[in-house]
């Protein structure tokens, strides 16, 4: 690890350009750059490519991309490699409870569905319940409940008996396990 | 059924110790943007980028129950660049394994330099020069330069020792400079224009 005399090692260069030096050899860098072109040259190309690099903006996430982050609940398959006894259960209809060994978290449904509110066609409509099941060990699975509006010709105020609350999902539904709606027909 | 279970929202994310877990409207609002922008350089185009924002949200997702509040930043730099990795070793072995002249590039693949611009406010030809780098290369210097990591930061996002990250990034912006100093000639020569 002993540096010659002669001129800093590649890595201590670039480490210096990164202000990850500590004082005592980044003192030594300096003196040896004061006296020597050649690393200093070493130092501007490194700077000189970090700088090129540097200057980029913030860049804009794709408006459907960011429909499909927020999707997500809905549409990822949680079968996985079963990370332990994970469970999820809903806490309301526009969200639902993870809960794993660590804690639990709350994912909040209704910010996504107030804003698709009146996206989709009335047929499209479905109800997500968010409740959730556990299939053997920390498998889940979102739990959605189809209202009787599927019933033809009735329209999405046939069941204004429902809570007002449903989420409406406009992407398709992956994984879905059907409950029965009080006096749903399928 | 669904009535059934208690509605009391606010409580349920809330630990003894008083983290509230954020909803995943707030997760994918706060990270979404540094997600896909550490895609696109690391992928240098938009359809790799979104699967790759995409992909890691939905492992987000899947284990955010075991979710240990405080990094989450490098949990999704961690999450992102794997990915990236895997993408580049899967279409490696690809290449490798079926070599028929139809896989060579195809078309429409490689996006306009006005195309990367609009997309990440990157010089198209910092971000040729970013995909001209071997992606372990890449990547150290992404985090580094881009996402304003610390070395230790990156090796254990990485799992690599501390001198593999110096060196990645010694090399990485060597080569970053060659590139662009090819890359530069072909601008046209605008007076007065700072070369990248």
């Amino acid at each position: 690890m002993n540096i010659p005399e002669s001129h800093l090692a590649q890595e201590a260069i670039t480490a210096l350009v990164d202000g990850e030096l500590t004082a005592g050899p980044a003192g030594r860098a300096a003196r040896h750059l004061a006296g020597c072109a050649q690393c200093r040259m070493a130092v501007e190309a490194q700077r000189e490519a970090k700088e090129a690099l540097h200057c980029s903006a913030d860049v804009s996430v794709p408006g459907d991309l960011m429909s499909r982050l927020r999707a997500i609940p809905f549409t990822a398959e949680m079968s996985g490699a079963g990370t332990g006894p994970g469970s999820m259960s809903a806490v309301g209809p526009g969200e639902f409870t993870l809960t794993g060994t660590r804690g639990a978290w709350s994912v909040d449904l209704t910010d996504d569905a107030s804003r698709r509110g009146h996206l989709g066609p009335r047929w499209l409509r479905r109800g997500v319940a968010g409740t959730l099941v556990g299939l053997g060990a920390g498998v889940t699975a979102l739990v959605l409940t189809l209202p009787g509006d599927a019933a033809p010709g009735a329209g999405a105020t046939a069941d204004s008996g429902r809570p007002e609350q449903h989420t409406e999902v406009a992407p398709p539904v992956l994984r879905t396990v059907t409950v029965g709606v009080v006096g749903g027909t399928p | 059924m669904s009535e059934a279970t208690p509605a009391q929202p606010a409580g349920s994310g809330v630990r003894p110790d008083g983290w509230v877990a954020p909803t995943w409207e707030q997760v994918v609002r706060d990270h979404s943007a540094r997600v896909y922008r550490l895609a696109y350089r690391l992928s240098g185009n938009a359809q790799d980028a979104e699967d790759l924002t995409q992909e890691t949200f939905v492992r987000v997702f899947r284990s955010l129950a075991d979710y240990s509040p405080g990094t989450f930043e490098g949990w999704l730099h961690r999450i992102t660049t794997n990915l990236f990795l895997d993408m580049v070793r899967r279409r490696q072995r690809i290449r490798f394994d079926a070599l028929p002249e139809d896989t060579e590039r195809l078309p429409g693949r490689a996006p306009s330099p006005e195309q990367v611009y609009a997309d990440t406010h990157l010089d198209p030809q910092v971000q040729a020069a970013l995909d001209a780098l071997p992606p372990e290369f890449r990547v150290a210097v992404v985090l580094c330069d881009i996402e304003g990591l610390t070395y230790e930061e990156i090796a254990a996002t990485l799992g690599i020792k501390l001198g593999t990250v110096r060196s990645r990034i010694h090399r990485g912006r060597v080569q970053l400079r060659q590139a662009l100093a090819h890359l530069a000639p072909r601008r046209p020569a605008v007076p007065g224009e700072v070369g990248a």
